[in-house]
């Protein structure tokens, strides 16, 4: 049955994420490219003095993948559930209606992780091969916010999604976009190394704010 | 035999607005009950409040025992489902719809949804979004039947189609539920369709329910009578339901015989002479019941 659930799931939403995943190579490739030009034209002395002194970061184009790869995979999945309340046959499967839900939630999160850790593989191996550990390790806290910000993007269109009343769905964005906000607060490098936790933690709250709009939405609460 | 479906008290009201208050009603094991109602009588939320997606104002619904609000998965396996519109994946196509459900019943009949497929004049890749509403009607019935559950429930079968996929569809419907002994809970708003496949119905006007009773037993008492003259003066009794005056001509509907009729006419101080006493296919006594308007 699960299985089942798991590809009615891969039916709604392979081709955004085969266009995701797609995307996400081909901006990682971009990056390495652009590097790979940087070292030869301005060399590595250049490059180390623009991330040491100036405090830039090389890999800023990856920003705002995380959140627009989370929102398309959110929309892709839960939107069809949305139209003609197609939701209520998944909740009609004979299978605890908490389960069905996680089953969706461990679906998308599952892609969106897989899709993240293929491009955080290859920009590792990337940085690891051409930058000292320090840097590597930077870059990776960094970009840990940007990712979970993504993760907190596609737990809130889930639930904006799911939610049945247009007030509450409008509250429900507006809280979501303010939350995400505070994970773009700074570029300098490492800027959230010492309040990741707390980001990790606001992720881990987040979570099962779905559930509440499927409850609202099995009592039918209307507009 | 205890009831499959029993409704207890049910009060439910969207805002201010009552839809019913206090309504009860039983679906016995093997009938094919149809729900009848003017638009906003509350036939989709009674169906919303049996499947669990509507906790009413107060009452409960009792499905196989087990209240509606919080159904085991036991329980859902035993209740086939049409949303109105004939609602289902419109990414899947026939093949990749029946491999998803039957993933979920053990007693899963594909030759059931076969039998009807091969009926449609359709490609086995064609996604059901590219399908006519007539289509879509029989592959959600045929997912149903290939299910083969205990109590099939579903709301306004008729949306959306021709006369040749309504009557399909009733066809289908009415054969095997009295084959295989199942209880069936119906809404439609083409009264004729209803007529042709249901055992009892029960009518919803606005609030409460007028009448639950098998159809045979409504049509045999329920009549429509006709007389030249003035009947404005019947509203007060209470025997006489709905006069309706027109150039002249009364028409009026009655659960009473004629010669009874006659009798409390007379009582009253009237006494027409040439009432005529006709008998109602389904869709008039529905109209005789909740009035025109």
């Amino acid at each position: 049955m699960e299985k089942a659930l798991l590809y009615k799931e891969w039916k709604k939403t392979r081709l955004f994420t085969l266009g995701i995943a797609a995307v996400g190579i081909i901006l990682l490739g971009y990056i390495m490219l652009k590097m790979g030009r940087s070292f030869r034209m301005v060399g590595m002395e250049h490059l180390w003095d623009v991330v040491v002194n100036r405090k830039q970061f090389l890999f800023r184009s990856l920003k705002y993948f995380p959140i627009a790869a989370a929102l398309c995979l959110g929309m892709a999945q839960y939107f069809p559930e949305v139209i003609q309340k197609r939701i209520k046959l998944s909740l009609h499967l004979p299978l605890p209606e908490r389960k069905v839900i996680l089953l969706m939630y461990g679906y998308g999160l599952g892609i969106l992780l897989g899709i993240y850790l293929l491009q955080l593989v290859g920009l590792l191996v990337f940085s690891t091969i051409n930058f000292p550990y320090e840097f590597t390790s930077s870059t990776l806290k960094t970009i840990a916010p940007w990712y979970m910000a993504g993760i907190i993007t596609y737990l809130f269109v889930a639930m904006v999604c799911l939610e049945p009343v247009w007030k509450r769905r409008a509250f429900n964005g507006l809280l979501g976009i303010a939350i995400v906000y505070l994970f773009f607060l700074s570029d300098v490098p490492s800027a959230y190394q010492p309040v990741l936790y707390i980001l990790l933690v606001t992720l881990i709250a987040v979570f099962p704010f779905g559930f509440l709009s499927v409850q609202r939405f099995k009592e039918g609460t209307q507009d | 035999m205890q009831p499959i479906v029993q409704c207890k008290n049910l009060t439910h009201y969207y805002g201010k607005r009552c839809i019913y208050e206090n309504l009860n009603f039983e679906i016995p094991k093997g009938r094919i009950l149809g729900l009848l109602g003017k638009n906003g009588t509350g036939k989709t939320t009674t169906i919303n409040i049996l499947n669990g997606y509507l906790k009413p104002r107060s009452g409960e619904c009792l499905m196989f025992g087990e209240n509606s609000s919080n159904l085991s998965p036991e329980t859902k396996q035993k209740v086939g489902l049409l949303i109105e519109g004939h609602v289902q994946y419109p990414f899947m196509n026939i093949h990749e719809i029946e491999k998803y459900y039957s993933a979920f019943y053990p007693q899963w009949k594909k030759e059931a949804y076969w039998e009807l497929m091969k009926l449609l004049k359709i490609d086995p890749k064609q996604k059901l979004s590219q399908m006519s509403c007539g289509q879509k009607s029989q592959v959600a019935l045929g997912l149903i039947l290939a299910q083969d559950p205990e109590l099939l429930i579903l709301d306004d079968f008729s949306m959306g189609l021709d006369p040749g996929y309504r009557v399909l569809f009733v066809d289908y419907l009415s054969e095997y539920a009295r084959a295989e002994g199942k209880t069936v809970f119906v809404t439609s708003h083409i009264i004729q369709d209803m007529e042709r496949l249901i055992d009892d119905c029960m009518i919803m006007d606005y609030g409460s329910i007028l009448f639950q009773k098998p159809v045979a037993e409504l049509l045999q008492s329920f009549k429509r009578f006709r007389f030249s003259g003035n009947g404005q003066i019947f509203e007060d009794i209470k025997q006489v339901i709905h006069p309706v005056t027109i150039k002249g001509n009364t028409e009026f509907y009655s659960f009473e015989k004629k010669d009874e009729l006659a009798r409390i006419l007379t009582y009253t101080g009237f006494n027409p002479t040439d009432i005529k006493e006709e008998s109602l296919s389904l869709e008039e006594a529905f109209i005789g019941l909740t009035g025109k308007y």
